[in-house]
């Protein structure tokens, strides 16, 4: 029943968004759009580990970034076009978040993280530090995975031939298409038995392993499943940009939507997108004002943690409960 | 069926569990027939929960063997144990708090019978068939969407005795299925027992309660520093003079032979 709800809201919000660009088609209000529809896809599958899985993994840029980064260097070594490309980097993205999965078995809390911090600061060095010639093109010295400079020119969709300067407008279909994919996938978890072993060994697994569900295989699905449409995205990120380079580390990404995620509410099915409809809304208002836009966002982030732990989504879910209790 | 009830249905051999230096239950033994149903007491920290947590695989024992319809489940996982019909309460109100009522005997019923390769993408009309059944059988039918957290201290042992009913388990462990409940609550909880009991499935359960645990059981079983001081016939506890020294007291022990006698005479 829930489930149902779930995808009509979903359809009715992709319908929205469908007609969005027919009224402003500023280019760039419709770019930012599309960049809101590749950090909605990461903040949705970061939130199956984090809010419902309950494990305070940080991997989720790294994946991104492994995403991006398969996707260039597919296009860039073999001329592999994109759409084959893309769906490929995904699924190594899923091999190397299992990996990542397998390793924090055994680890709790605040441990998950710092390991999977490690994991994303080490590939960042390894990427940024190699300096070796692996091919010498005109352009000069390419290391392996693209160095300091990262990966350019690996190959597009076809929009430019295609649309000519409209090129950005189908883009921003195929970052709605993807997000709308994402979002179905999010739901039939969540929603589905897959979400509900999530929740039990979140919320108590001794009692889950009691009751049949296994820790390990279980952390293993969660981080497999949020990691391909999380590798996509970056896939997606890196032709829609045209470029990828070791910046998709960056830190201050990492944060920006974690504090999405944690703004519109942790574990909430649609509560990581309002985060990030919120939180790029303030950060666009705040871009006059240069570096106060960081602190701004920064104060915004502590207000709700002190303020409203369980984001805008949750929070007002706690409250529609306590009105039902009473009624 | 005939070879089947002479055949036991849970051995311990000497099992132990020691937590470094401290030996928290020292080589126990005790067969389990089917049907049965055993109740274990004794004073705090003797080991009844430790001897729990052994055979449901939550934490293995150190050493011994435990003996599961003749195979050996001595370092199963507690998934597999549940798998092959053990299921358990726990002594703290353990449940999915952020969950519905639903929610949680969903998880038993689901992933509780069988090891699911796969899991499906909806719970399927025999799950929801099974669901109800256990909800009904503790009586907690039309609580289904009640957030599990904010669950009143009956309804969730209730519900952490329909979560191991969901599961179809052959043997039911239960820690402290009564602790902290009023006389009126124990009762409910103990006409529940009952007819868990008398759909055949096998119990062994620990409780302080000295009613609860005479009245309900067929042959106890208590514990002292993590060694069997007594294993008989409830009966026979008031006549134990280690029992009554340990554990009892001369007072309940009192109480507990003016029970007994009401209970032969009625």
């Amino acid at each position: 029943m829930s489930m149902r709800r779930d995808f009509i809201v979903g359809l009715v919000l992709i319908a929205l968004c469908a007609t969005l660009p027919l009224f402003i088609g500023m280019r760039y209000f419709v770019t930012q759009a599309t960049l809101f529809f590749i950090w909605g896809i990461v903040v949705l599958q970061w939130n199956l580990v984090l809010g419902v899985g309950g494990i305070f993994s940080l991997a989720q840029m790294a994946l991104f970034a492994v995403g991006a980064y398969a996707t260039a260097m597919f296009g860039y070594y073999f001329q592999m076009p994109m759409v084959l490309a893309m769906p490929l980097a995904a699924l190594l993205t899923v091999v190397v978040s299992t990996l990542v999965g397998l390793a924090c078995l055994r680890l709790k809390g605040p441990y998950v993280a710092l390991l999977t911090l490690a994991v994303a600061q080490v590939l960042y060095l390894l990427i940024v530090n190699d300096t070796e010639c692996f091919t010498n093109p005109p352009s000069g010295c390419m290391p392996l995975f693209g160095g300091v400079r990262g990966f350019t020119r690996f190959g597009d969709l076809g929009f430019r031939d295609l649309f000519g300067s409209k090129w950005y407008i189908a883009d921003y279909y195929v970052g709605l298409g993807l997000l709308a994919l994402a979002a179905a996938f999010s739901i039939a978890i969540i929603r589905g038995p897959m979400g509900l072993a999530f929740q039990a060994l979140r919320d108590n697994p001794g009692c889950a392993m009691a009751r049949g569900v296994s820790r390990f295989k279980y952390q293993l699905w969660v981080f497999a499943l949020s990691a391909f449409f999380t590798g996509l995205a970056g896939s997606f990120y890196a032709v829609h940009f045209a470029a990828v380079g070791p910046t998709a580390f960056s830190f201050s990404t990492l944060l920006f939507l974690l504090s999405m995620i944690v703004v519109g509410g942790m574990g909430t099915l649609w509560g990581p997108l309002l985060g990030a409809l919120l939180l790029m809304g303030a950060d666009e208002a705040m871009r006059e004002f240069g570096d106060w836009r960081d602190i701004g966002l920064g104060l915004l982030l502590a207000g709700f943690v002190i303020l409203l732990p369980k984001g805008v989504l949750g929070s007002l879910q706690a409250l529609v409960q306590k009105l039902r209790a009473k009624a | 069926m005939g070879t089947a009830a002479t055949e036991p249905l849970l051995v311990c051999r000497e099992v132990t569990k020691q937590f470094g230096a401290l030996t928290a239950v020292n080589k126990m033994s005790f067969t389990l027939m089917p049907g049965e149903v055993l109740g274990i007491g004794g004073p705090n920290g003797a080991g009844k929960t430790t001897l729990f947590e052994a055979i449901s695989g939550l934490n293995p024992a150190t050493s011994g063997e435990i003996i599961f319809q003749g195979r050996n489940i001595t370092s199963l996982p507690p998934e597999a144990l549940c798998h092959a019909g053990i299921a358990r309460t726990f002594q703290l109100n353990a449940g999915f708090d952020s969950l519905t009522v639903r929610g949680n005997v969903e998880i038993a019923a689901y992933f509780g019978r069988q090891n699911r390769l796969i899991p499906g993408l909806r719970i399927g009309r025999d799950v929801a068939r099974h669901v109800d059944e256990a909800l009904a059988a503790v009586g907690l039918t039309g609580k289904d969407d009640e957030i599990v957290g904010r669950l009143p201290v009956l309804d969730r042992k209730l519900l952490m005795l329909a979560g191991a009913l969901a599961s179809n388990p052959t043997l039911l462990l239960m820690d402290e299925p009564v602790g902290g409940l009023n006389p009126k609550e124990i009762d409910h909880v103990m006409a529940v027992v009952r007819n868990i009991a008398a759909r055949g499935i096998t119990i062994i359960l620990i409780e302080h309660v000295m009613r609860f645990l005479v009245q309900l059981s067929s042959r106890v079983l208590i514990m002292h520093h993590g060694e069997k001081i007594y294993e008989g016939r409830p009966q026979g506890l008031i006549e134990d003079r280690n029992v009554v020294d340990v554990y009892l007291g001369e007072g309940a022990s009192q109480r507990l032979g003016n029970l007994l006698k009401e209970q032969a005479s009625a």
